[in-house]
């Protein structure tokens, strides 16, 4: 089986709004992480769907599931207070009845333009390396300061990659890198292929795409919403 | 949903847009995986239309010619996974009865119907990620059939409302002109709708004559063309050159003769009146084809004498990655002199 796990425990606090969390955001009238849902729920390799989510807005995604017909969502799980607690409760629900070599498909409920084509490509390596990162080139200099002031160095970039999700992995491998890391108190990783590196494993890199941004600032919004209304063009 | 989706904007320019996906009840979500580049897509591409017309369509999907594969369908005709084929040829439903009505008459049909939508010509085409369709335009391909050859399904179905435009008998010998893509499949077409009549196919390049499924081809002005006794002629030649092709089916046709003019020109054209008056000829216009039509395509596609001939006609398969390879096989199209189409896989 291939699962997907969409994370949308995060409040949204980099952007401001204090009513909602950036993922229920309405874009062209749907929430941003109904956007996101569909392209999974509609993928036909895509089996079933963990949605990670704040528990005071468990009830707003069920009624958004409902009313948007959002099917494979099998189980909502509560949000930890970490980007890694909130995978590593995932995985302890997912480990109640998936089996270990099943494909564990992690993705950021605020990267509404992922393909599914990057979602495949996701699947695909996954079975065959236990362990996928999907990025991007880097097109820009990437420089290195330490004290935010000066520079301390400039690595060279045809080695530098954007990370983005999904990220995806063999179940028991994932469950894996998050009971190391907890038994050795890492709880801040902001990334899950941290912590199967950690493990001393291989991740494997997919090729995604500039489009699968991820909106955590209003620019961003502005950008999806200004991407969606182009297409929005009626012939006469 | 959110899709990819190519539009042409200017002449030679496309765009990459993402079309957010509102399926209507009678709607399902395909997923384009093959399609071929039309003469028509081309001309839109370079812009050869005149002005005002290239405003009213730009920004647009090009492409008609597609295959698919299901994604949603929640009016349950289809199970995700099913590949199917697009009609492109769609009659928007309507209140009021319509006047003069030709949808129901055989020999025309809806696509002469002045309310028609025609993908990538009046209404978007299917150069994208998915497109939400009408179930009803929708036709599932038969299991034995490659989703690559299904492409070419819209051009079969073409001949075969070429076909039906006249009732023939049976036994008439039939003349095609061109030795194009649409005439190889309409005399292929022929073979199988028409196979008492002797079929005779009349073009410029030997080379590709030779690979034609005909009873007998002519290189275009051999006197001999006279002696075949042909009663129904199909023109197939289209572009600069249909007026020369047309006054050369007026000549050799037999007095009383059918001519059906499938090939688009694009200027006014001048061809031999007086004769047409003086032996007595009809000529009729074809155009586009309906879904009774891309039924019988994929039934005869079934035949694997038939699959084989259409086999040939695919040059090489084309795979879209991005824009970038978008604008590649169109470029690629442009300068294709080879006697088939190449066919392009989405993986966008």
């Amino acid at each position: 089986m291939n699962i997907a796990v969409i994370l949308a425990g995060g409040s949204g606090s980099r952007m401001g709004i204090v009513d909602k969390p950036k993922q229920f955001i309405d874009v062209y009238g749907k929430p941003i992480i109904i956007h996101t849902l569909e392209v999974f729920d509609n993928h036909p390799e895509i089996d079933t769907i963990a949605v990670v989510c704040l528990s005071e807005w468990m009830d707003d995604l069920r009624i958004l599931l409902r009313r948007y017909e959002i099917n494979k969502v099998k189980w909502l799980v509560e949000g930890g207070e970490t980007r890694q607690l909130s995978v590593y409760h995932a995985v302890k629900t997912l480990s109640q009845e998936c089996a270990d070599d099943d494909i564990i498909v992690v993705h950021d409920s605020v990267r509404p333009l992922v393909t599914h084509k990057i979602i495949s490509s996701n699947i695909a390596a996954a079975k065959q390396y236990g362990a996928v990162d999907t990025v991007v080139p880097s097109a820009d200099t990437i420089v290195r300061s330490v004290d935010g002031v000066t520079i301390r160095e400039v690595p060279l970039r045809k080695e530098l990659y954007l990370g983005q999700t999904p990220q995806s992995f063999r179940l028991s491998l994932l469950r894996r890198a998050h009971e190391k890391a907890k038994a050795e108190n890492n709880l801040n990783s902001t990334d899950d292929c941290q912590l199967v590196l950690e493990l001393e494993e291989e991740v494997h890199l997919v090729q995604g795409e500039k489009l699968n941004f991820k909106i955590t600032s209003f620019d961003d919004l502005l950008l999806l919403k200004a991407i969606i209304k182009l297409g929005k063009t009626e012939m006469l | 949903m959110l899709g990819k989706s190519f539009k042409i904007v200017e002449p030679r320019r496309f765009d990459l847009y993402i079309d957010d996906l509102v399926c209507a009840p009678d709607e399902a979500v395909v997923k384009i995986e093959y399609a071929a580049i039309c003469k028509a897509d081309l001309r839109y591409y370079l812009g050869a239309r005149d002005k005002k017309t290239l405003g009213f369509k730009y920004p647009m999907n090009l492409l008609h010619e597609a295959a698919g594969s299901i994604v949603v369908d929640q009016t349950k005709n289809f199970e995700v996974g099913d590949r199917v084929v697009l009609v492109p040829n769609m009659i928007p439903p309507t209140k009021h009865e319509c006047e003069n009505c030709v949808c129901q008459q055989a020999d025309l049909g809806e696509n002469y119907c002045p309310h028609a939508l025609f993908a990538s010509s009046n209404y978007n085409g299917f150069s994208r990620e998915y497109v939400n369709y009408p179930v009803g335009y929708l036709l599932k391909i038969p299991a034995k059939v490659a989703p690559q050859l299904a492409t070419f399904t819209e051009l079969v179905s073409v001949a075969i409302s070429a076909y039906r435009r006249l009732n023939l008998q049976g036994d008439e010998t039939v003349g095609v002109w061109g030795d194009g893509v649409l005439g190889f499949i309409l005399s292929a077409t022929l073979r199988s709708l028409h196979p008492k009549g002797k079929i005779i196919v009349v073009g410029k390049d030997e080379h590709r004559l030779g690979r034609f499924l005909a009873d007998r081809c002519y290189l275009a002005g051999d006197p001999e063309i006279s002696e075949e006794n042909i009663l129904v002629a199909y023109e197939c030649v289209g572009g600069r050159f249909s007026a020369e092709a047309i006054n050369e089916i007026i000549d050799q046709i037999a007095v009383g003769g059918r001519i059906v003019l499938a090939g688009v020109a694009e200027e006014p054209i001048g061809i031999n009146t007086r004769k047409i008056l003086e032996k007595g000829l009809s000529l009729y216009g074809v155009t586009r084809s309906s879904r009774a039509d891309f039924k019988k395509a994929l039934n005869l596609f079934v035949n694997e004498g038939f699959q084989a001939a259409i086999s040939q006609l695919i040059l090489a398969e084309t795979i879209i990655n991005d824009i970038t390879d978008f604008y590649r096989a169109f470029e690629a199209e442009l300068g294709n002199k080879e006697l088939g189409k190449n066919i392009l896989r989405f993986n966008i």
